[in-house]
């Protein structure tokens, strides 16, 4: 069986080939010291190879976080032959390797090339990849599929002439669901497939001026979907701030202009622009959406007893279908989101080990696909009922049945100073005493939904704008602390966090959380009050009270 | 700023990969105009200038530069060097297109400044037919540059088709 | 008193300096780390800037009169030296290297 993706023709094998030779020619020329490493840094950025504290760091593209169980095999082979044994997958729905030696990059990425995948475009000031909504073609609430859309623009901005030297690295995201997983608000383009067409979001966005995406358009035809995007990027190629790197993004034009001139220099470049060299024929746009169908979907009978009564008889497998499973929109499926948030682990990442359990069970129960989703978890689109518990059984035996999605201790959390060069502080260890501190799955459940995001820096890779509770280390002469803010969310009801109050050392951190938890579970008018909603309607400043009072 | 491969003597190659000499002369925006032409003017006085004078010139444009602007000059200008003062400034490539696609310009578009090797597949694709480029080899750098990629996702102001296009037409 | 560190180019690991102005070698042991005269160090600095054939990003950690970097580096410098503090990572550098962690207090 093979997963229902898009499929590379000769074309896509040819441009990763050729993108392959050149880089391996740039490693070449680097070791040899034909060129220096001033003029070798922005080519390896190119090609998702950075220097971080302890190593390179090879990031890899997961297009729109789709993956074959073939594809995860392999990242299991690299992680095992080239790293040390694991993998941490990103905010960006893509997979980082620490741990990589430069003269082997050539080689990891010919490996890559095996499977269709390659690191292009995973840094530096171009189109990054473009991310969606990890339960693309299976949720229920969904209306379009983002994904050949998706495709179109993987396509569209691989080497894209034009805008390869943009102000800033430019990231687009797209949901077609009623629920937004894709936080569509905090990109810099944001699109929301429609069937009569898209609303086009931009500006939106996190790092040091946090912004929410202005709608400039709705009922884009998908047909002239490039056209417009390049009229966007156009404008921001040519005006975006390049004076100063923390005004670059296209957020500070947005708000500079102001969305309604943006907007108009936008659809006056639109209209000059000859669309019909920049938009890919309909005949196009059928053969990606022609490689997204829906799965054979099993035939088997759904035995509904006997699923309630494995529910029954294991009370940890009943919780982890109430945690881990999403509506599918065949009633005798779901999809499910492994957790790679197990208490006291580092958050996103997973063994090689893992990984291929997480391949096999894609072939034995999910039509051999996963998804990677930006909250750093991996999904399986389409479980049929019948198989969940044979799934749990053997997730569980490596440590993959954590069963907290959504929920407290399912944090988003950047590599921060244990790993990245840019960082300010760590985010790993104050995620871990966190998620100790709230291990108890029952009071986890009684606590509900909460969204904690942890940033080790302002450049905010890990989300702390949009958590219900957001996490910002900052480092004061030598000595990390870390301030929080309430309020933030990214889907639908997009809404950014406010600092509240100084910062804490981490020490103090996980009690602080506590006490906030605690004055929620006083104040919430029921069960089905989540925290957001308990906040929102009694205000920030109550909460900020419970954050600073003192332990 | 890093400045990749600045050691080498700038030269000035074209499209094809033939290293030329350099006829034209930059004009200080206080010089006056004398026998040794062509001459190049900088944008702000082509923009003053152009519309009074007889004959044939060049224009520098900045990154900053709208050229937009030149449009009702285009008939009196032969040549137009786009300036990159720095290799991560990119709004010269958007420049080149739009005299290409926007305006048809069939004058020569000429890439100037901090050129290199691992830019030049992106300028011929954006439209650029000279460039002076730092490199060791530059007739070299041209010709790998052009072969470099059998497939382009992109319509632009070259002759290469888009994927999308050998796809529909070989079906 | 100052280390030089710096990244080695071929596998990016973490390299510190031992030795003196004239001689020395590059060991992936932070312990082993030489603590250099602030003139000897910036010459060092300079010197390994150009051979970027060997190591890549070198760079001066300034250190207190009690041996650990000045406040200003301190959390930075200490997991450079010591590793990620945060389990999962095949070898922690500090067992690796069979000592305790380094810039400890």
């Amino acid at each position: 069986m093979s997963a229902t993706m898009y499929k590379y023709d000769d074309f896509d094998h040819a441009f990763v080939r050729d993108r392959n030779i050149e880089f391996a020619d740039q490693v070449a020329r680097r070791l040899s010291g034909e060129i220096t490493e001033d003029q070798f840094k922005p080519l390896r950025l190119m090609n998702g190879l950075y220097l971080q504290l302890h190593a390179y760091m090879l990031r890899i593209a997961v297009p729109y976080g789709v993956l074959s169980s073939r594809q995860m095999r392999k990242f299991a082979h690299i992680a095992r032959t080239y790293d040390r044994d694991f993998g941490h997958f990103t905010t960006r729905q893509n997979l980082q390797f620490n741990w990589v030696k430069l003269a082997e990059a050539p080689k990891i990425l010919e490996e890559l090339a095996e499977v269709e995948m390659h690191a292009l475009q995973t840094s530096g000031n171009c189109i990054r990849n473009t991310t969606t909504d990890q339960f693309a073609g299976a949720a229920r609430d969904e209306h379009s599929d983002p994904r050949p859309w998706a495709e179109l623009i993987r396509q569209w901005s691989s080497n894209h002439p034009e805008f390869t030297f943009l102000p800033r690295k430019f990231k687009i995201a797209i949901t077609g669901a009623q629920k937004d997983r894709a936080a569509i608000r905090v990109h810099d383009i944001g699109l929301h497939a429609k069937p009569e067409g898209f609303d086009v979001y931009v500006g939106g966005g996190m790092g040091r001026t946090p912004s929410l995406g202005h709608c400039i358009r709705t009922g884009l035809p998908g047909e002239k979907l490039l056209s417009y995007l390049e009229a966007c990027l156009r404008v921001y190629n040519r005006y975006g701030r390049r004076d100063n790197i923390y005004k670059a993004r296209i957020k500070i034009l947005v708000a500079a202009l102001g969305p309604d001139e943006y907007k108009r220099q936008v659809e006056e470049e639109w209209a000059r622009m000859d669309q019909a060299k920049v938009d890919a024929p309909v005949a196009e746009i059928d053969r990606l959406k022609s490689f997204f169908p829906d799965p054979e979907f099993k035939a088997a009978a759904f035995d509904r007893v006997a699923y309630q009564r494995a529910q029954t008889a294991d009370a940890a497998f009943a919780r982890w279908i109430k945690n881990n499973t999403n509506p599918h929109k065949r009633d005798d499926h779901v999809s499910v989101t492994i957790s790679l948030k197990p208490v006291g682990l580092p958050p996103g990442d997973a063994s090689s080990a893992q990984m291929d359990v997480m391949a096999d069970v894609a072939d034995a129960f999910a039509y051999s696909e996963l998804r990677v989703s930006h909250e750093q978890n991996i999904i399986l689109p389409h479980v049929h009922k019948g198989d969940l518990y044979a799934l749990y059984s053997q997730l569980d035996a490596v440590n993959l049945s954590t069963a907290n999605v959504g929920k407290i201790t399912d944090m988003i959390v950047c590599p921060g100073l244990d790993y990245c060069s840019l960082a300010n502080a760590r985010s790993i260890p104050l995620a871990q005493d966190i998620s100790q501190r709230f291990e108890d799955a029952q009071l986890s459940d009684q606590i509900g939904d909460l969204q904690i995001k942890i940033s080790g820096c302002i450049n905010a890779c890990g989300h702390h704008h949009v958590g219900h509770i957001g996490i910002l280390g900052v480092d004061k002469q030598g000595i990390e602390f870390y301030q929080i803010l309430l309020g933030g969310r990214a889907d639908e009801k997009a809404a950014l966090g406010v600092i509240t109050g100084k910062g804490l050392p981490a020490e103090a951190v996980p009690a602080a959380i506590e006490r906030v938890v605690r004055l929620y579970l006083d104040l919430r008018t029921s069960d089905s009050e989540r925290f957001i909603d308990t906040l929102e309607r009694v205000g920030r400043e109550t909460f900020a009270g419970a954050l600073h009072e003192p332990a | 700023m890093s400045q990749p491969n600045s050691t080498h003597t700038p030269q000035l190659v074209t499209r094809d990969g033939a290293v030329i000499p350099d006829g034209w002369t930059l004009l200080a925006d206080d010089d006056t105009t004398g026998a040794d032409g062509p001459f190049i003017l900088s944008f702000e006085r082509a923009l003053r200038e152009l519309d009074g004078r007889n004959g044939h010139y060049g224009v520098r444009v900045l990154p900053a530069d709208d050229v937009r602007l030149l449009e009702p000059f285009l008939e009196k200008i032969t040549l137009i060097e786009v300036a990159f003062p720095g290799y991560r400034d990119g709004r010269g490539y958007s420049t080149a297109r739009i005299l290409r696609e926007d305006f048809g310009y069939t004058g020569i578009v000429r890439a100037v400044g901090d050129v290199l090797r691992d830019q030049l597949f992106y300028m011929l694709r954006c439209g650029f037919d000279e460039f002076v480029v730092k490199d060791k080899d530059p007739s070299q750098a041209i010709t790998s540059a052009a072969q470099r990629f059998q497939t382009v996702y992109q319509g632009a102001a070259d002759s290469n088709r888009p994927a999308w296009a050998k796809r529909h037409t070989l079906a | 008193m100052k280390l030089l560190t710096a990244n080695r180019l071929t596998d990016g690991l973490t390299l510190w300096y031992t030795g003196t102005l004239e001689t020395g070698t590059w060991g992936e042991d932070a312990a082993r780390a030489s603590r250099l005269s602030d003139d000897d160090a910036d010459a060092l600095l300079i010197a390994w800037k150009l051979r970027e054939t060997d190591v890549v990003a070198p760079y001066l950690i300034p250190l207190t009169d009690a041996g650990t970097p000045v406040q200003r580096e301190h959390v930075r410098e200490f997991v450079r030296a010591n590793g990620p503090t945060i389990g999962q990572t095949a070898d922690a550098i500090a067992s690796a290297h069979n000592r305790a962690d380094i810039f400890e207090n």
